[in-house]
């Protein structure tokens, strides 16, 4: 076959709701004297100050993939964009995506599992959500994409937090984890964050999802009652999978619940493979990869995280668990 | 894979420096290559003994899409930069176009008419002797153009379909070919019969133009990217699959038929581009490992014509009189094959 060495670029989407601070991030992503050579993407209300080769301006023409998949849609112009990018002869370190402010982001993403090209020449690195502190539980309350865009994403930046009490602080910071307990987390104002803790950070390689453990933020916050109806849920093997069980079930699983489910996410361990199985879902589309190799004295275990509305959590568990490799 | 027993045609190698985006022939022989390092390079077209003769520097990014120009000793370069620049067999530049940025994504001339269409998001750019007229804006952006034979319409695809124009009125309001998807490609048949798109959803869409009668062809490995029409319009041949896809337009039409499925010798690799023959009925395929064949469309057999290099064929073109093919991958290769017996 094809072995095209080049390595997959690394893609970091950016999303957060109109005035979170995504331009100031991309003006500072721009501009700081980083070394590093950045093809930024910006929407066509974006407000990117800057002239610079490497600022493509995208229209975010969104269509559906006639593949009888109803939720199955794409961004035509990112295919284009980045087909188009690949043909210049300097090399990329990476390429940042802004979508407006009021884009849902799963069919940026979903891009990135549909179309050949782009699957082969870059790599979803991380969705990245610029938060506001002062206002985003307002905005929780008028529009769903504010919400839809904590739960996709890997890194989220609270931003802003110099206007708000630290009170005020922890309510967003409370609301934010009852949607996506998995998400990082930085406390920023000006959008001003060190850029390697946003960029090429392997975030949808999610060896770190399994070293999150957020069960502590559950004791405080047992009631499921919220009005927010996106929540996240994970369940852990203590062993490795079967892969053929596991394929079957999580198939299932997202051609029948793959409208509510937004985000799903793995680290598998399977029997008689020294590297992890490493799993991600966007709706109903979905892909896996061989991830990191185990390191010895690793706990050979197998984690999975949803994050989506009406989660059957005791299904989901059941169902995983009986995925797990019989002795 | 092996050619055991096959002549090999003579035939080279040299690297052009960056992604081969498309390829053209100047009146003197030699070919004339744009690249994704924003050059056209010229070489010699000889097969053997090729060498790059001059390059000249057109765009500040990439080059995006190229065009043989309707009048003169000269082609088109398309570019990121928004620019749209002619360059003489001579090397000499002039600039034609300036979208302020707006990528330069497709480019198609009629010589019959000194016609260029350049498209730049959901606009077409129709040129004739330094005038400049505007079609659309199209429902999204437009991602190929094609002019009819005899250059009085042109055919625009975008999502949901294809636009056709004609030429001597652009201000008028198109007829719409509607079919729902993404297209990539769009080619008119030479008989003027049929407008061909390719999409992004491993199928390919045709319409009859007199009826307005469509069809579609599916069952593709993968989506395609690269249509050609035989010169005498019996064939649509297209990329996207392992084997040579060839749709029979001859007689009553492909409707209800299977195509013509010709094995390649380029097993494990999909078809990446494809180019018909000038005259006869051949077509000229590259492959994702690099390899180039030929599909004899009469004789029903693909030979092999030049070996994998590991990086797929991005453009493939025909000398002018038929003897030579021309390819060239995403990596920078660039290999000439010379067809012509020894006399």
């Amino acid at each position: 076959m094809t072995s095209s060495a080049a390595t997959p670029i690394p893609v970091t989407v950016l999303t957060g709701y109109l005035g979170a601070g995504k331009t100031t991030l991309l003006n500072r992503i721009l501009t700081e004297n980083h070394g590093k050579k950045y093809a930024v993407v910006i929407n066509e209300f974006g407000e990117v100050g800057i002239d610079n080769d490497l600022v493509v301006n995208a229209d975010e023409e969104i269509f559906e993939m006639n593949n009888g998949c109803i939720c199955c849609t794409v961004r035509g112009d990112l295919i284009r964009i980045i087909g188009g990018l690949m043909k210049r002869a300097d090399k990329l370190d990476g390429m940042i995506i802004e979508t407006t402010g009021l884009a849902d982001p799963a069919p940026v993403a979903q891009t990135f599992f549909t179309d050949d090209d782009v699957r082969a020449k870059t790599r979803l690195d991380a969705i990245v959500t610029v938060v506001d502190a002062k206002f985003f539980l307002d905005r929780l309350n008028d529009s769903h994409e504010a919400e839809e865009q904590v739960a996709f994403a890997d890194v989220i930046l609270l931003n802003k937090t110099d206007l708000v009490s630290a009170e005020e602080l922890n309510a967003v910071e409370a609301k934010i984890r009852e949607i996506n307990k998995y998400a990082k987390v930085f406390h920023t104002q000006k959008s001003e964050i060190e850029l390697d803790k946003i960029l090429d950070r392997g975030a949808f390689d999610l060896q770190r999802i399994l070293s999150v453990e957020p069960e502590f933020l559950d004791e405080h916050h047992h009631h499921h009652e919220h009005d927010g109806e996106i929540t996240s849920t994970s369940v852990t093997i203590d062993g490795p999978v079967n892969p053929e069980r596991f394929r079957m079930w999580i198939s299932g699983v997202l051609r029948e619940k793959g409208q509510d489910i937004l985000r799903s996410k793995g680290v598998l361990a399977v029997e008689g493979e020294d590297r992890r199985l490493v799993f991600q879902g966007v709706h109903m589309l979905m892909d896996s990869n061989w991830g990191q190799t185990w390191k010895p004295g690793d706990a050979r275990t197998s984690k999975m995280v949803f994050i989506g509305r009406k989660l059957d959590n005791d299904a989901l568990r059941r169902g995983f668990l009986a995925c797990a490799q019989k002795r | 894979m092996s050619t055991a027993g096959t002549a090999t045609p003579p035939q080279q190698a040299l690297e052009v420096g960056g992604y081969v985006v498309g390829l053209g022939f100047t009146n003197d022989g030699r070919v004339a290559v744009a690249t994704g390092a924003g050059k056209l390079v010229f070489v010699t077209g000889a097969a053997t003994a090729a060498s790059i003769t001059g390059e000249v520097a057109v765009h500040r990014g990439a080059s995006l899409s190229f065009a043989r120009d309707p009048a003169g000793d000269a082609f088109l370069s398309g570019g990121d930069d928004g620019r749209l620049v002619r360059v003489g067999a001579d090397g000499a530049t002039g600039e034609l176009l300036d979208t302020k940025g707006k990528w330069i994504d497709a480019l198609a001339s009629s010589a019959r008419r000194g016609l260029i269409a350049a498209s730049a998001g959901k606009q077409v750019h129709l040129l004739k002797a330094g005038t400049v007229q505007v079609l659309g804006p199209h429902p999204s952006t437009v991602t190929d153009v094609s002019f009819s034979p005899d250059g009085s319409r042109l055919a625009a695809t975008h999502y949901g379909g294809v636009s056709i124009h004609l030429t001597d009125r652009p201000g008028e309001k198109p007829r719409t070919l509607a079919w729902k998807g993404s297209h990539l490609a769009v080619r008119y048949s030479p008989n003027t019969k049929f407008v061909a798109t390719a999409t992004q959803e491993n199928a390919i869409h045709v319409w009859r133009l007199a009826s307005g009668a469509d069809m579609q062809m599916q069952g593709y490995l993968t989506k395609v990217k690269s249509l050609a029409w035989s010169a005498d319009s019996n064939w649509l041949v297209s990329s996207g699959a392992e084997i040579a896809v060839c749709w029979g337009f001859a007689g009553k039409g492909p409707e209800g038929q299977p195509p013509l499925e010709l094995n390649t010798h380029s097993v494990g690799a999909t078809v990446t581009q494809v180019a018909a023959h000038p005259t006869g009925p051949f077509m000229a395929l590259g492959f994702s490992h690099g390899a180039v064949e030929i599909a004899d469309l009469e004789k029903k057999r693909v030979l092999p014509l030049a070996e994998r290099v590991d990086s797929p064929v991005s453009a493939i073109a025909w000398s002018p009189d038929g003897w030579r093919v021309v390819a060239g991958t995403e990596s920078g290769v660039l290999r000439l094959v010379d067809l012509k017996p020894k006399s």
